[in-house]
């Protein structure tokens, strides 16, 4: 079904959109290949220790209810059909962020015989994420730039990297939004640890 | 001393099969059998109690030397036995352990697909790591394995 509108009722709806999507993005995690390393920094993103889902970021078991797909790991031969099986089954507008140097180059693994390389040897990558593995201040900087990104704030269509020394950066967005309560968080985390 | 213990014991065991016995360094011992050997040799450190298989792995010293060996590796407390078993790297092939040592399968169908050394007679010849569009006649362990025959 295609909706008709005026310019600016798309627009609003368009605003509207962006708005849910910046709230509330669901996450979907698959790892090609990795050692589990960035998976359990995933996990500890996401649990209570961080507790991302009190700012609306939620892991979903399904690909077909995510926005965001997050990846660990290189991309192995035997991967490199199932992480293609589960970006296609992800409903538009997807994105994916690259964790872990693994999922950036295949890092420690790049070059072995049953290796393809990085995440974006496969499927396009919005966001990369380095480390061995990446602290989860790190993976919640990339979502951050994920969402700053989707509202807007970065038009280029280049991928944003996760740089600590401008961890937090997103943070001098104006006015209160997710993408300023997901920052303030994660520099609350910072100085906790 | 009870390392010693061992390691005299198992060469006393294998002597009637050792073609050479080679110490690479304290507590080991590497005994080269023939393949036709193999079976026999192991029967021997099994029926004795000696130790267990911890492991068989491959070695490929190269095209020019011709042959690829298949290393089995037996350990009891800190001692280690390997039975090395040289092959002809045209016609690579060892009997199966399989009568010995029911739980040899995995370690023989790694060593199959990993250096393409025939184990005859092992039930299961399934490949257990390589990815299902692995090429056949390949092997990535061997050191004339190349990613260009991978394909795309």
């Amino acid at each position: 079904m295609t909706l008709k509108l005026d310019q600016s009722w798309q627009a609003a709806l368009d605003k509207l959109k962006t708005w849910a999507r910046l709230n509330s993005p669901w996450a979907i995690h698959f790892n090609s290949g990795s050692c589990n390393g960035c998976d359990i920094e995933i996990l500890a993103t996401l649990t209570p220790r961080y507790d991302v889902e009190r700012l609306g970021i939620k892991l979903q078991g399904s690909p077909r209810h995510a926005d965001v797909l997050i990846c660990t790991g290189p991309v192995t031969r035997q991967a490199r059909d199932r992480l293609v099986r589960i970006y296609e089954q992800m409903p538009e507008p997807k994105f994916v962020i690259a964790v872990g140097s693994c999922a950036l180059s295949g890092g420690a693994f790049r070059g072995c015989y049953n290796i393809l390389g990085g995440i974006d040897q496969v499927i396009p990558v919005d966001v990369y994420v380095p480390g061995c593995p990446p602290r989860p201040e790190a993976i919640i900087d990339g979502v951050v730039k994920l969402l700053a990104k989707l509202r807007g704030d970065n038009p280029s269509d280049t991928p944003v990297v996760f740089d600590p020394d401008s961890a937090g950066e997103a943070a001098i967005l104006a006015g209160e939004d997710p993408v300023e309560d997901l920052a303030h968080a994660q520099r609350e985390e910072e100085a906790i640890a | 001393m009870e390392t010693d213990t061992c390691l005299q014991t198992a060469a006393e065991l294998l002597a009637p099969w050792a073609q050479e016995t080679i110490e690479p360094e304290p507590g080991r011992v590497d005994v080269v059998v023939a393949p036709g050997d193999l079976v026999a040799a192991a029967h021997a450190l099994m029926d004795a109690r000696w130790g267990y298989l911890t492991a068989i792995t491959g070695l490929d010293p190269g095209e020019e030397d011709g042959r690829l060996e298949a290393l089995y590796h037996f350990a009891c407390g800190a001692a280690i036995v390997t039975l090395r078993v040289r092959v002809p790297r045209a016609q690579p092939a060892v009997p199966s352990l399989i009568g010995v040592i029911p739980s040899v399968s995995f370690y023989e169908r790694e060593l199959m697909e990993m250096f393409g050394i025939v184990v005859e007679g092992t039930p299961n010849t399934d490949r257990l790591f390589l990815p299902e569009d692995w090429p056949d006649g390949v092997y990535p362990l061997r050191k004339d394995f190349r990613m260009e025959q991978l394909g795309g």
